[in-house]
Formats: structure tokens, sequence, C-alpha cells
């Protein structure tokens, strides 16, 4: 596993090299730089080692010979500051209160929060630091996640309280914070015989109502979509300190196959800290393309939007095995997609007790 | 104008005038009753503005639309001008004849040629109403102003006036107006909002007579006004003489026979422009008549014989007679900068370019395209240009897509300037409009209506020429924006944001804060042309500024150039950098070799001009390194501008062979005649 965060002498130096990069090149009389590596799907390579996918060798450079390019440094040098600030005084902000708190950089200042998110992104991955060594939080939601299993998490006045995802939750299940480190979380115990993320909220309460977790011996994770940066450190947590097997039950589209990218394999955005946050042993449960046959499920048609993603996925990297360039190309082929609440039509009790077992059962975990 | 009144002259017998008016209605703009208002403002509106220009007198005209009956449709108009005045005596010929001032012979551009004038008003009113028009005039030597009521006997084709008298004409501010004319008049008719409707009709109006003010007030009371924006008025015509070329036969046979030339020859040499002495020699062996013929005696065969000679269709030993081009001071176009005002004034834009061709000649008679392109701004880009048609400063504002000066638009490939087009015909679209101005002695329309012109392959030639060169003008603005909005991002770099990441880089590492030349000449890699053009209020000039940086690393040297309205009487002044006149305005300096990262500045102010006639100055240059915002001299730019300069000078060589009567002009070239195609004058032939 990765090592864990760092200190704020090493972090202030990592950010000192981004800034000594640009420094010196003016010194030189060159315009300045930052370099990065390319941020794309044709710059991750899976990486033996750790089992997942990383970023590969191909570096970009940003000079200040482009507006936006110089803009995009000034406002790094910004963002650099500001966190050399919040280290001193020991304080955090979120992202967002970041793009505010741009608004006075002048210059430097944000179009967009995406912008400033992807600075924070840029910054992670040339220092190596996480944006935890930066203070610098999410706003997205963490998961909920239901299942007989025991955790301990330190509240905010700093005592460990003991949680049992079962009995000491309400419907909603426990949240996951946005910080799953050992110094806020650690995991204690459970009896369960497996994970299970699922993609929406209708299902994961469809699940709960119909006792899916205590009938199957498994915890239920919701994933709200495509899953936050913590959402996917516990799973890879979880799996790893308890060795439970994961899998993951989505929509069947091409946007979930990407899902299921970012949990098993890494997500492209955050290659660099793939191994932090990547679950290698999760599986694909479903739906799957030919589920939407075998279960004979109501379905849309593929819009040109999900055909293109289908295409654009059958040459990402991370989904070039064979099952996978089966999966798609049949659901090219079939020109349909199939949410999981489609199951409903074999009435609510279908999935529990028809679907999931027959699905988990080729996996050998019912 | 001719060919009606003889209609009527001959016909007043057996057909009642109100009948002659229902069945022509059509083409004398009262059709409908949406365009029967148009025709009536229009009337009003152009006599205003004529009586003003031969007067001399800078045209402030109200016009003034109420409902006076909805249901039944009864507007009154007010028209008011402060020209000239008519004296009391003549206000029932102007207003109540439907021939006054015979301008047979005389050949001019004028606003007239459309249209029956204003009596056609005054009888429209009284055959959709029964009411008279009352006319309120006053000239400025008689202490009051006339009034009278005039209608019109449809029986006798007379005018009848009623309730003459005179009276102190009051002003809104009390004062009592020195001269001019108001005319009010009710009749059946619908006000009408849109491309066709008397805002739009007065709208274009103004466009094409920026020396007048007028003040619109519509049916619902808002005031529309559009300003005077230049005190030049339009350049006085010279009346001229018909040219045989563009001679019909009847028009021949009754210059025959009210003659009072002594015999042909002197017939040939008093009546008509470019023939001279050994013309008219040519001309007479070519029709086999002799120069010493009585004019009594020249009939029939004669004078057909006599126009197959001026056609060049009977030849004088092999050839046709040699005529000079007829003068073409009798010609008004409304001037390139005045275009530019008009249109500036009238719509809001980031551009505008005019043009004013050379005047050229078509059977006879001799004409000028002028045109101009307006764009940007708040027009709609998703939608046809507009189109704003003009023919003698009247515009045309029917029948669009059959006319010649649409067609001419539609010919041009606007694509390649910057304008969408489907395919590349028709009207483009994109946020522009369009006008085109045709000044010419006759007018050739499609049909009777004389909304849209007629086809005529020189006209058509010239009025194509006069886009391609203005849509050059666009592409080039265009090309132009990119790379000032370019260079402005670059400037943006180098003089803010890469000193603040120098400081804050400095800042960050505790180091000190770096020197910048080197990455600055890095970053732009490149010579750099920056120039303002502002209208100075204190000196009532336009001050110009040129700045050229030299952002590379080796030493550079340039001729930079910079266009002046030289044409429009502007003059340099304060120009300290010296440089010498290279064409037609374009001025030059070559400048001394510009170290890198230095800067040069080249100021001058230009006089003679008002605010808004001059604000893009065109930098060129010439050198081997490209230099931003400037365009590299095309050599060819400069021939063009040489060759305008000398066809403009060849011009005043035949208008002074012409004054003078000077037989040896032949190596003027010949004008180029073509048949005319779809010519139709108001009756047909009328022989």
């Amino acid at each position: 596993m990765m090592s864990r965060m760092h200190s704020p002498e090493e972090t202030k130096a990592a950010m000192h090299e981004v800034v000594a990069e640009m420094y010196d090149r003016i010194v030189k009389g060159e315009p300045p730089t930052m370099t990065l590596p390319v941020r794309t799907k044709t710059n991750i390579g899976f990486d033996q080692k750790l089992g997942v996918y990383k970023y590969g060798k191909k570096k970009s450079v940003r000079d200040a010979t482009s507006l936006g390019s110089a803009k995009q440094l000034l406002r790094a040098l910004h963002v650099v500051e500001f966190i050399e600030e919040m280290l001193d005084a020991g304080k955090s902000s979120t992202l967002r209160e970041m793009y505010y708190i741009s608004e006075a950089w002048g210059l430097g200042k944000f179009g967009s929060q995406n912008e400033s998110n992807n600075l924070a992104e840029d910054l992670e991955i040339v220092t190596k630091c996480l944006r935890e060594d930066f203070k610098l939080r999410p706003e997205e939601d963490g998961a909920r996640m239901i299942g007989n299993l025991t955790l301990r998490e330190r509240n905010r006045r700093g005592e460990w309280m003991r949680i049992n995802a079962r009995d000491d939750v309400g419907d909603s299940g426990y949240g996951v914070p946005y910080n799953v480190e050992l110094e806020k979380i650690e995991l204690l115990e459970h009896d369960i015989d497996f994970i299970m993320a699922i993609e929406t909220g209708g299902m994961f309460d469809r699940l709960i109502e119909n006792g899916f977790d205590e009938d199957f011996r498994c915890g239920l994770l919701h994933l709200k979509g495509q899953p936050a940066r913590s959402t996917r450190r516990i799973m890879k947590r979880m799996s790893e300190e308890w060795d439970l097997p994961v899998v993951v039950f989505l929509d069947g589209d091409p946007w979930s196959f990407r899902i299921f990218a970012s949990i098993a394999y890494g997500a492209i955005k955050t290659a660099h800290i793939s191994e932090y946050l990547a679950t290698p042993s999760a599986t694909y449960l479903g739906i799957t393309a030919d589920d939407i046959v075998a279960y004979d499920l109501p379905s849309d048609d593929l819009s040109k939007k999900d055909i293109e993603a289908l295409n654009a996925e059958l040459s990402d990297p991370r989904f070039a095995d064979g099952w996978w360039q089966e999966q798609i190309n049949m659901m090219l082929e079939l020109g349909k997609k199939a949410e999981q609440q489609s199951l409903a039509k074999y009435g609510l009790d279908f999935v529990t007790e028809t679907y999931l077992p027959e699905k988990l059962n080729e996996l050998g975990l019912a | 104008m001719a060919g009606i009144a003889q209609k009527l002259a001959s016909n007043q017998k057996q057909v009642a005038i109100s009948e002659f008016f229902e069945k022509n209605k059509h083409f004398l703009g009262f059709d409908s009753l949406a365009r029967s208002l148009i025709t009536a403002v229009k009337e009003a509106v152009d006599n205003a503005l004529d009586a003003c220009e031969e007067a001399r007198i800078l045209p402030t005209i109200r016009i003034q639309i109420s409902k006076i009956d909805v249901k039944k449709d009864i507007i009154r108009l007010v028209v008011e001008d402060n020209g000239p005045g008519i004296p009391q005596k003549s206000i029932e010929k102007v207003f109540g004849q439907l021939l006054f001032g015979s301008r047979f012979h005389a050949i001019r551009q004028s606003r007239g040629q459309q249209g029956i004038g204003i009596t056609g008003v005054v009888m429209y009113c009284q055959l959709t109403t029964g009411r008279t028009t009352h006319v309120r005039s006053k000239i400025a030597t008689e202490p009051t102003a006339a009034v009278v009521d005039i209608g019109l006997d449809t029986r006798k084709n007379k005018a009848t006036k009623a309730n003459a008298g005179r009276e102190i004409w009051y002003q809104e501010d009390g004062s009592s107006k020195e001269h001019g004319t108001e005319i009010t008049a009710e009749m059946k008719a619908k006000y009408q909002k849109g491309r066709q409707s008397v805002w739009q009709y007065l709208r274009m109006t103004s466009i094409v007579n920026p020396h007048a003010e007028i003040t619109f007030i519509d049916p619902e009371g808002v005031k529309h006004h559009w300003n005077r924006v230049t005190e030049r008025l339009p350049t006085k015509v010279e009346s001229i003489k018909p040219h045989p070329h563009g001679i019909e036969l009847g028009q021949l046979q009754r210059m025959v026979s009210e003659s009072k030339d002594l015999n042909l020859n002197h017939f040939l040499l008093n009546n008509f422009s470019g023939v001279t002495n050994r013309a008219r020699k040519e001309l007479c062996k070519a029709a086999e008549l002799e120069g010493t013929r009585k004019m009594k005696t020249i009939k029939g065969d004669d004078i057909r014989h006599l126009l197959e000679a001026f056609q060049g269709e009977r030849l004088c030993d092999g050839s046709p007679a040699k005529l000079l081009k007829p003068p073409t001071n009798c010609l008004s176009p409304i001037e390139e900068m005045l275009i530019k005002k008009g249109l500036s004034k009238t719509i809001d834009s980031r551009f505008v370019t005019t043009l004013t061709r050379v005047p050229s000649v078509t059977q006879g008679n001799p004409f000028q395209v002028e045109v101009g392109l307006i764009f940007g701004g708040s027009m709609a880009s998703d939608k046809p240009v507009e189109v704003l048609r003009f023919a003698n400063r009247v515009p045309l504002m029917y029948q669009q897509g059959g006319c010649l000066l649409t067609k001419a638009i539609e010919s041009v490939d606007w694509r390649q300037y910057g304008l969408e087009q489907a395919g590349g015909k028709g009207v483009p679209k994109g946020p522009a409009a369009i006008l085109v101005h045709l000044a010419s002695t006759n007018v050739q329309f499609t049909s009777e209506a004389k909304e849209a012109l007629a086809d005529n392959g020189e006209v058509m030639e010239e009025a194509r020429k006069a886009m391609l060169e203005m849509g050059r003008g666009l592409r080039k603005h265009l090309e132009k924006k990119k790379k000032m909005a370019k260079t402005k991002e670059k400037f943006e770099l180098i003089n803010d944001i890469l000193p603040a990441i120098a400081e804050k880089s400095a800042h960050i590492l505790d180091r000190p804060v770096p020197e910048l030349a080197g990455s600055i000449t890095k970053i732009m890699s490149a010579v750099i042309c920056e120039s303002t053009t502002v209208w100075n209020k204190e000196t009532k000039q336009t001050d110009v500024e040129i700045t050229l940086f030299n952002y590379t690393s080796r030493v550079r040297a340039y001729t930079i150039l910079a266009t002046w309205p030289e044409k429009a009487g502007a003059k340099i002044i304060g120009n300290d950098t010296g440089g010498r006149k290279e064409a037609l305005g374009v001025w030059a300096w070559k400048l001394d070799a510009l170290q890198p990262g230095e800067q040069v500045k080249i100021n001058y102010s230009l006089t003679g001009l008002e605010r808004g006639d001059w604000t893009e100055t065109e930098i060129l240059f010439r050198g081997s390194q490209d230099v931003i915002g400037a365009t590299k001299m095309d050599e060819k730019f400069l021939e063009e501008i040489r060759r305008q300069e000398k066809l403009q000078s060849e011009e005043v060589v035949v208008e002074d062979s012409s004054a003078t009567g000077e037989v040896a002009q032949e190596a003027i070239p010949e004008p180029v005649v073509a048949a005319p195609e779809g010519q139709r004058t108001l009756f047909g032939g009328d022989a």
C-alpha cells in the first residue's frame, strides 16, 4: 500500500519543487513551465506490481506561451501559497471554499470550480502528495453502508466511537466520512462473506427492505453514482484488511462500466493514486449485456453519446481483456441498455430471490 | 413621368382620371392600403429633399402619422419641411397638375423618376376619402405663409382650390417659421411595421441622406429620430443632354418635331452630349442624311436611319460613328464616407466598409455604383443579411428578389469573406447589412412598379466588382480582429501574468524577483504592431498612433505604411517621423533598425475630417519578418490605387473635352454598349 500522508514540511518541499521549476526557467530567460503527466487514457498502463492502472511516462509541459497556460501557472502559485498558509495555521478548507477564496486572487482567480479541482489534482500528481496533505477537502458525498461490520471512528471531539453498521444505524445506514484514513477510522470486526457495492439508492434501499444483507451475509455499500475517493478508499481497506471479496452491482450501460473500472482498476483522473484507491479484486456482477437478453429486461435504446462512450471504451486499456470486449461489443450490437431497477418487471422480490442468487452462485458466493 | 403625362393628356377626354388611377394604381404605388401610405410619405419626402437640395438648404423633415378612423382605415399624414417654400401661385401647379416642370431634354440624376409625384397623393386622398389636401407654404421673402386646400377635378384633370388664404406660421416653440412647406393629407391607408413600412422607408432614406434630419412620429405617438451627421449637401448635379446611345425612337421623333434648330448639323451638335463635330459628320454619313437638311424635312424613315446611326447599326466607312462618353458630372454619388456615416448612425455595428466605384456608362447613360457593408454589433447572426437597395437615393422596398442589385449580392461567394451562405449562392447570412446604391441618369426597372432594377450587364459587373472589393475588406477586418485578440492576449500575458508569476514564485521561494526580458522575447517571439485611431474632441482632429515592438532576439528593420482618407480631403499633420507619400491615401515611413526588446512610435493627426469619418487605420509593412497587427504590403494593392487614380484623372479629361466641344479626342475609349435587357418604360414604347 502507498505510504500514508506527508508531513507539512515534506508537503511544502514538494510544492517548492514545482515553484522552482517556474522560477528557474525565468532566470534562464525562458518561459516558465510546469511539467505533469498526460492525464488521458492514452497514458495509463497496467502496473504489474500494484495490480492497478497508473499514469505512464508521457509528460506534458504547460508553458506560459499562451495566456491560458500562463494563467494556470499563476493559479498554481496562488494555490501553493494558500496551502502553505493553511499548513502554517493548522486549518483546512474545502475545494469549493478555495474556489471562492480565489476570487481575491485577481489575475489568478479560477474561472470555474472544475478548474480549481483539476489544479488541486495536478498538484497532487506533480508533488506526489495527497489532497489531504494539502488540507483540501472534497464536498463529494461519502457512501452509505449497511451490514454486520464494526468499525471505530474518531468524532469531532476526538473521541473514538464504536459503530456497528447494522445495529447502531438507522435505515440510511452508516455514512462514510471524507477521511477514512487510520487516524480517523479503524476497521474492527465483521461477520459477513462479501461486500456488495450498489450504484443506485433505489436498489440499495430495495435490498435493505428485503433483508438481503442478513440473508446473504454481506455488507451493502451505496456508491451514489461515480464513487467518491473515500468510498473507493474504504472499499479497498475492507477488501484488503478483512480479505473480503467485493462484487459490484450497477446499471447495464457504458457509464456503469466506467464506474466499475474506476473501482477495480483505477480512475484516469486519479491514476496517480490508483494503488491507494482501487480494489483490483472487485468483480462486476451485473447488469451485463447478456443479462439484458437472458432476463429479457425492459431496456432503452443506446443514445449517440452512449455509443460514443462504448466505442471509446473499446480502446481503453482498462477494458482490454476479452470479457469486457465481448460485453461492450454485445451492448453495441443489441443497441440497448438497462437499469438495475428494470428487474422489478418480475416483481419486487425478483432481484433478491432470483437474479442476485443466480449471479452470486456463478461467482461461488451463494 | 413624361410617359404618364402624355398618356393622361391624350386620353383625358375618353378616360376619367379616377378610372385611369384605378387601373394603374399597382404601378403608381397605391395598390394596397399599406403601400399607399408608404408611397404618400415617399412622394412628400422626396419633394422636400429635392427642394432643399436645389435651394442648398440642409433639410429638416418632420413626418407625423395618426389614425383618424381605425374602423375605416382613415389615416392623416403630415409632412413638414424647411425647404424654400412654394410661391402661392405655384402651389396648385405643384400639387394639382400631373405634369409640372418638363425635363424632356434635360437628363440628370433625380429622385423624381419614380411614381407620379405628389399629385398622385392628392388624387388618392380625394378618391378614397373625398377630402382635399391642406397645404401650407412659406417663402423667406414673404411675412406670412400661404394656405390652401387642394383637390382634383377628376374630369378636367385640373386642381381645385378652396379656403385659400394667408396666415402666420407659428412653430411649436412659438416662433414663426421662416420658410418651408407642410402638407396634411387624409387617406384610406394602413400603418404597418416591419421591413416594408414607413419607418423602414425613412430609415433607409436617412442612410442615403446623411445631411437630412428626419423626425417621425408614429400613430402610437412614438418619436423616431434620425440625426443629421454631415453638413455637406449632395453635390449639385448638372443637367446633361441625352447621349445618342441612350435615345429611343419616340424620344428622337419628339426631339426632331420640336426642334427649332437650323438644320440637322445644328440639331446634332446642340441637343446631344458626346457628339463632336467629327461625330456629327460620321452620324450624318452613316444615316445617309445631308447635314444641311432642314429639320422640318426630316421625317419617318429619316429618323429611323438617324437612330440606327446613333446605335451603330448603320456604319460610316465600315465602323460606327465615334462618340464621346457622356460626362458624369450629372451624377451625385453619396460618397464612401457619407454612406459610412449614414450606416453607422442607423445601425449599431462594429465594422463598416463602403465603396464608390468610378462612374461608368451604359447605353449612353452615365451611372455609378456604390456599396456599403456593415457588420457585427447587435444584428442577428442567424438571419439573412439586410439588403438595402437604392436608386438615385430613393429606397427600393419591394421585389427584392427580382432586382439586379440583389442578384449582384447573390452572385458573390460570401463564404470566402466570412459570411455564411448556403452553397455559396443567394443572400448570405450573418450579422450584417449590405447597401447598394445605383446613381444613374436613367434607372431601368423591371416593371412599372419601379421597385426592382432591370438586368444590365455593365451595372451588374460594376456592382459585383464593388461587392468583391468590399468582401475583401470584411475578410481583412475579421482576420485583423482575430489577430488583434491574440495580440491582446499576448500583451496581457507579458504585461500582467508573467510579472505576477515571477513575483509570486520569488516570494514563495524567498528569492529575488528575476529579470523578465528573456522570457518575454521567447514568449512573444514576434514583431508586433499596435495602432489606435481616435477622434480628439479638443483639437477636432483624428489622432493616430502606431507602435511597433520588436519582441524577437534579432535586429529588425521595416517600412511601415498607413492608409488615410486623402480622397475625402484629409491632411496629415504633426507627423514628426517624416516619411513620404507612397500613393493616393497611403503614407510610408522607413524606420531605423529596431533592436531586440525595443519599440518605436509613429504619431500624427488628420485634419479636414469630421467625427466618425475615420475610425480605423490600415497598417501595412514591408520587411522580411512578419508583423502581428499589420498586413504585409501587397504591391498589387498599390497598383490598384494607382490605377483608380489614373481612371479618375481620365474622367476629368472626358469632361473637359465635352465642355469645350473639342473634336480630336478619339483616344478616349468607346463606351461599351449592351443591348437593353428587360427594360420597359412606363407604357412600353410610346412611339
